[in-house]
């Protein structure tokens, strides 16, 4: 290398206004935005690194952490631009929220607290086997998720907005309430046909589970080395991981194939309305990421489909 | 209509394209002359019809009888501007479309047609008065566009109106949805309760003064 180091110099502008917010002097070349991102930081404080969209142009993509400085098209005075994202959640909060309130909303409603029947049947509980059962598997099913979340997930982008929280909150507790209040009501039905319709679903039940569980373990190894590089997963040993031969996001496959089940379960139509709505959402997910993988790599596996094998 | 469906077709597998393209094309703006027209005409139809039963009667009272039929006919028909959208040859969001249409068709079938005791409500003459005063008028403000001609008067006609037309129509909607309630609950209409093997329940009743609620975020 060198023995001369030639420093940048980073200006950094507002994306709408274009007053320049910092300035820079003596910025190693190799420097890369996430330095930048710390150093403008401690000029405004307020707008901590994740909430930072340093970007090339105006109303360009933003860039990412990992990008240094000297590769970037710049010359040795860089003009950069900032947008304000608005204040951001980190994913683990996010899912730790979506995810325990569900948890706690059926057991207000498994427990037939007060409110929630009226005071003649508070605090009962239901003849019917199956109404243990299913809360049994929606405990299991959110407390699951929430091992997953601390223990197995990585996620690449850091944050989300936190007005979508409480969107996301609204959704998901809200629609957990609805469907808690039908299969703990006093006046529940169990399914038309018996305890083979409920063995049926417990299978599928847990079968489900174990193959989501299995597909978000095997992607969590993709990136064992702490890389956030996209990589295509392939079937490991575990069979729960051979659906990966036919579809991009079997984790969604299984995740819906587990409402499915829970439905049978219970034979409730909110549920049926959830799932049916879980399974747009998934869907619309799935081609994105399945689009994104075909877009970026030549030798994507052409047999597989988004979410459904064969068919979708 | 088989010669959107050739000319859709093309459309529908290439949504995005159509958008990207500057307005619709050439056989796009023939169906849509066509169809504003229609819409013109059918609710001209209408709008003769209550003026012939008020001739007639002597009394506005209970002219909804005589404009049921073009009344559900145009009003549902009207259903096709979402596709409209959906399709790219109208630059509206499908969104918001689909709200306003709906709306209006809920209140036709659900409402007004399935609680027979509020046909003679003067409420709905209300509100049949000032959508067939606004669609007469709007559907000609398409028709006129489309051509590259419209007349101020009816640019006019369409944006200061509407000042007079809303509100009434918005009156007679919230009156005729609140005459219909205690039909409602007394026939438990449209309304499932516990037990059930389905394990789901629905009230009418709640959901249409929960629908009566919803016209406040409008003002």
């Amino acid at each position: 290398m060198g023995s001369r180091v030639t420093f940048f110099e980073v200006e950094i502008l507002d994306w709408k206004t274009k007053q320049q917010l910092c300035f820079l002097d003596k910025v190693e070349p190799h420097a890369t935005i996430s330095d930048i991102r710390l150093m403008f930081h401690k000029s405004y404080p307020q707008w901590y690194p994740a909430r930072q969209s340093i970007r090339l142009d105006p109303k360009g993509k933003s860039l990412r952490d990992e990008e240094i400085l000297q590769h970037l098209p710049v010359g040795t005075t860089a003009t950069l631009y900032f947008k304000d994202l608005g204040p951001q959640i980190g994913w683990t909060m996010v899912f730790l929220t979506e995810y325990a309130g569900p948890l706690f909303i059926y057991f207000l409603f498994y427990f037939r607290m007060p409110f929630v029947y009226g005071l003649d049947d508070k605090l009962t509980s239901s003849p019917h086997p199956v109404v243990n059962l299913a809360c049994i598997c929606h405990s299991f099913h959110y407390i699951k998720r929430l091992i997953e979340t601390i223990f197995v997930h990585r996620f690449s982008h850091g944050t989300m907005p936190l007005r979508s929280i409480i969107k996301n909150c609204f959704y998901y507790w809200g629609f957990a309430a609805w469907l808690a209040y039908y299969i703990n009501h006093p006046l529940y039905t169990p399914p038309s046909y018996g305890q083979k319709q409920i063995n049926f679903a417990v299978i599928m039940f847990l079968i489900c589970e174990a193959g989501n569980f299995s597909i978000h373990v095997a992607l969590s190894d993709l990136r064992r080395d702490g890389s956030k590089i996209r990589k295509i997963p392939y079937p490991t040993k575990n069979p729960f991981t051979w659906l990966f031969f036919f579809v991009t996001c079997p984790n969604y496959t299984y995740e819906v194939g587990a409402w499915i089940s829970f439905t049978i379960m219970t034979q409730c139509v909110p549920v049926g309305l959830f799932t049916f709505l879980c399974f747009i959402q998934m869907t619309v997910w799935a081609k994105d990421k399945h689009y994104t993988y075909v877009r970026e790599f030549k030798d994507y596996p052409s047999l597989r489909m988004p979410i459904i094998p064969f068919l979708l | 209509m088989a010669a959107p469906g050739s000319g859709g077709a093309g459309r529908a597998e290439n949504g995005y394209g159509s958008q990207r393209r500057k307005g619709p094309g050439a056989l796009a703006t023939t169906y849509l002359v066509i169809y504003n027209v229609v819409m013109t005409a059918g609710w001209l139809v209408i709008a003769v019809g209550i003026v012939r039963a008020y001739l007639t009667k002597g009394s506005y009272h209970s002219l909804y009888y005589s404009i049921e039929k073009p009344l559900k006919f145009f009003q549902t028909g009207a259903l096709l501007e979402i596709l409209h959208c959906a399709f790219g040859i109208v630059p509206s969001s499908v969104v918001l479309t689909a709200f306003q249409v709906m709306s209006r068709v809920f209140l036709t079938w659900a409402v007004t047609h399935s609680v027979k005791e509020v046909q003679n409500e003067d409420s709905v003459l209300l509100f049949v008065v000032a959508w067939t005063i606004t669609e007469i008028i709007r559907y000609s403000f398409y028709t006129f566009s489309l051509l590259n001609h419209l007349p101020y008067l009816i640019k006019w006609a369409r944006y200061t109106l509407f000042i007079v037309l809303y509100p009434m129509g918005v009156s007679g909607e919230l009156l005729t949805i609140y005459a219909a309630l205690p039909f409602v609950r007394q026939a438990g209409l449209y309304s499932i309760s516990l037990p059930n093997k389905y394990n789901f329940s629905f009230d009418y009743y709640t959901f249409l003064i929960l629908v009566m609620i919803s016209y406040i975020p409008t003002f």
